[in-house]
């Protein structure tokens, strides 16, 4: 563990440990949210990225994470959402073998691809879901809710 | 073939012990099987033998429980010195292999109590018939062999230091096996020396514990619907798992100044890259595509004391407004636009977390949360009564503040049909259910600011809150 070092040499870890943060939204989270305004319950996913700045940041590969995950990926969904953001390394269809090569891939577009700022939009009703320091708004304004 | 192994555990949180050494030895697949006796699973004293197939699990134990603060192999147990020797010479099977040619150390301390230094030299000296050969080593012995005196809680008496030695109510003796290990995070997650933190931020021991209710390991997905600060995040985060949280409110999970305050304090711990993502949302208005995503979902819930439930909303509603919408007022927190709420009430909330847990957790999935109460009203009742098919508690435990307290609820999901997401709607709420059961935790917060006086004030002071 860095920090734990000393008390001294602490500031100066700290900063450079900030250089390389922000907060996120992968990939992965980007697929399993939907618009949920008030009425919009078709065609309400998956959201639409807009202005996107992205950054790549590693992330501990774990498949049985990956393995156990994918059944709840929309797949058409990520594939689109990647290709959006100028990554094309993943099939138009999931393929059947979960081989390591695959996993590999998977894991580096749900989790390593960042998007810091923009916004999601909804296909339906365009709602804008504003992201800002990697943290999407997804609250809904008061004429919008159930 | 059982073992007997003696823990010896921190006196705090008694009602978390168990429930943690459940939680830890599911984690791993193991059985522990716990003393028969009441007296000696006594969770007010601080030993308590507990036997396991093998010592791997000890240790297991003692790495992630946060309680424990020692682990020995047991050798003997007695009301004296006399009985104590009696005893571990019958033991001698499972000690004579040390005897040849093991270097050894010797640990003698005592609870609610300090021995003077020339006593413990005659403790060492009354086990010489054990004849160990080895060398003596003080730094780094192969061996050290352990004995705990247990002396009654003195708590509040005044009185010199060493008064009463020797008067213990009982004294234990095993092979140390191991110091506990996670006891230490209780210090490297101390809020105060946290890059971020606020007035909601949990304390590290509860985060902990919390974390360790979850089963939080390498490759889970864990969420915090609450998430505040973060402080339940770092800690079940530190543990191997993915982390998500969301909060009403981005100013908690942002700070004041960049990066957002949670990604800060979770760099510190170094588990910035198993924070999934961080959301802004009313948990009661979501945005979550599908269920079962989730390993555990692990939660302080708002109780209106210092960060009050809220959901989107006006608390009276206004009628249908007439001509454009509102606009987009940005605001200084680079909030664009900021809704009204209305206040949560708890029982309400409880019963909502309940099946927002059941659609979002996995099957076998665990929800841990919790639960403030009035300590004299409290009833078991209250707890059973805001399940629902496919929920089954696990763990309820108390930490007690006096009057009040709160529980930490552990549910495990245990169906796998499936549900749809809940409604969130205040119709079904158990205010304006005259038949259902009205549980203690009903209007925490007018009961907390009356300082829980029983009377039927609620009502009037809700009236003049608006
Ligand atoms: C007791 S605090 C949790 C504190 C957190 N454990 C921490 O470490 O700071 C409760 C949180 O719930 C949030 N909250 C209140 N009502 C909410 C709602 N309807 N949906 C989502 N979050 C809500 C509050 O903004 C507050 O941050
Ligand atoms: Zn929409």
């Amino acid at each position: 563990m860095l920090l734990e070092a000393c008390s001294l040499c602490y500031s100066v870890l700290y900063s450079s440990i900030l250089a390389v943060l922000a907060g996120m939204v992968r990939l992965i989270t980007h697929n399993l949210l939907a618009c949920h305004a008030k009425g919009c319950t078709s065609n309400n996913f998956p959201l639409q990225f807009q202005d996107a700045a992205i950054e790549l940041r590693d992330a501990e590969f774990n498949a049985d994470f990956l393995r156990g995950f994918l059944p709840r990926i929309e797949w058409p969904a990520l594939v689109g959402a990647a290709r959006q953001l100028g990554d094309a390394s993943l099939p138009a269809e999931q393929p059947e073998m979960l081989d390591d090569e695959f996993l590999q891939k998977l894991h580096h577009v749900l989790l390593e691809i960042h998007v810091e700022e923009g916004a999601m939009v909804c296909p339906n009703c365009k709602h804008v879901y504003p992201i800002s320091n990697g943290i999407p708004n997804m609250l809904l304004a008061e004429h919008e809710i159930g | 073939m059982l073992t007997q192994y003696l823990f010896v555990f921190a006196q705090v949180h008694d009602e978390f012990r168990v429930p943690e050494l459940l939680s830890i030895s599911e984690l791993y697949g193991f059985e522990i099987k716990f003393p028969e006796n009441p007296e000696d699973k006594d969770t007010s004293r601080p030993f308590m033998i507990l036997e396991l197939e093998s010592e791997e699990h000890a240790r297991l134990l003692a790495s992630r429980c946060i309680l424990i603060k020692y682990v020995c192999e047991f050798y003997a147990r007695g009301k004296s010195y006399d009985e104590i020797h009696e005893r571990n010479r019958l033991r001698k099977p499972q000690w004579e292999k040390y005897i040849e040619d093991t270097s050894f150390k010797f640990l003698v301390t005592a609870f609610n109590h300090t021995i003077p230094q020339w006593r413990q030299k005659d403790v060492v000296e009354s086990f010489s018939y054990m004849d160990f050969r080895g060398k003596i080593d003080m730094k780094n012995p192969d061996i050290t062999l352990a004995c705990f005196e247990e002396y009654p809680d003195k708590h509040g008496t005044t009185r010199e230091k060493t008064e009463g030695d020797g008067e213990f109510d009982e004294v234990w003796f095993g092979r140390l096996i191991e110091v506990g290990l996670a006891r230490p995070l209780v210090k490297k997650f101390d809020v105060k020396k946290r890059v971020y933190f606020g007035n909601t931020s949990m304390e590290a021991e509860m985060s902990l514990l919390m974390a360790n209710q979850t089963l939080a390991s390498p490759g889970k997905l864990v969420y915090d619907p609450f998430v505040g600060t973060g402080s339940i995040a770092y800690t079940t985060a530190h543990f191997g798992a993915f982390v998500f949280g969301s909060d009403i409110d981005g100013r908690q999970i942002r700070g004041k100044v960049k990066p957002p305050g949670i990604i800060r304090a979770a760099a510190q711990y170094g588990v910035a890259n198993r924070i999934m993502d961080l959301c802004t949302f009313d948990v009661t208005q979501n945005p979550w595509r599908c269920g079962e995503l989730f390993d555990a979902i692990v939660t302080d819930p708002p109780y209106g004391v210092r960060a009050g439930a809220k959901r989107l909303g006006r608390k009276n509603k206004r009628p249908p407004r007439e001509g454009p919408l509102p606009v987009h007022v940005e605001r200084p927190d680079d909030q664009p636009y900021v809704p009204p709420t209305k206040p949560y009430e708890l029982s309400e909330l409880a019963r909502d977390l309940v099946l927002l847990a059941r659609y979002m957790l996995k099957p076998r999935g665990r929800l841990v949360f919790f639960l403030p109460t009035v300590t004299e009203e409290y009833e078991e009742l209250d707890v059973q009564a805001m399940l629902c098919e496919g929920m089954e508690i696990v763990a309820n435990s108390l930490q007690n503040f006096g009057s009040w307290g709160r529980r930490l609820i552990t549910i495990r999901k245990t169906t796998t049909k499936k549900f749809s997401p809940p409604t969130f709607d205040p119709a079904h709420a158990v205010t304006d259910n005259v038949d259902a059961h009205v549980p203690a935790h009903k209007d925490f917060r007018e009961k907390y600011f009356q300082g829980f006086k029983k009377n039927d004030a609620i009502a009037d002071s809700e009236a003049r809150e608006d």
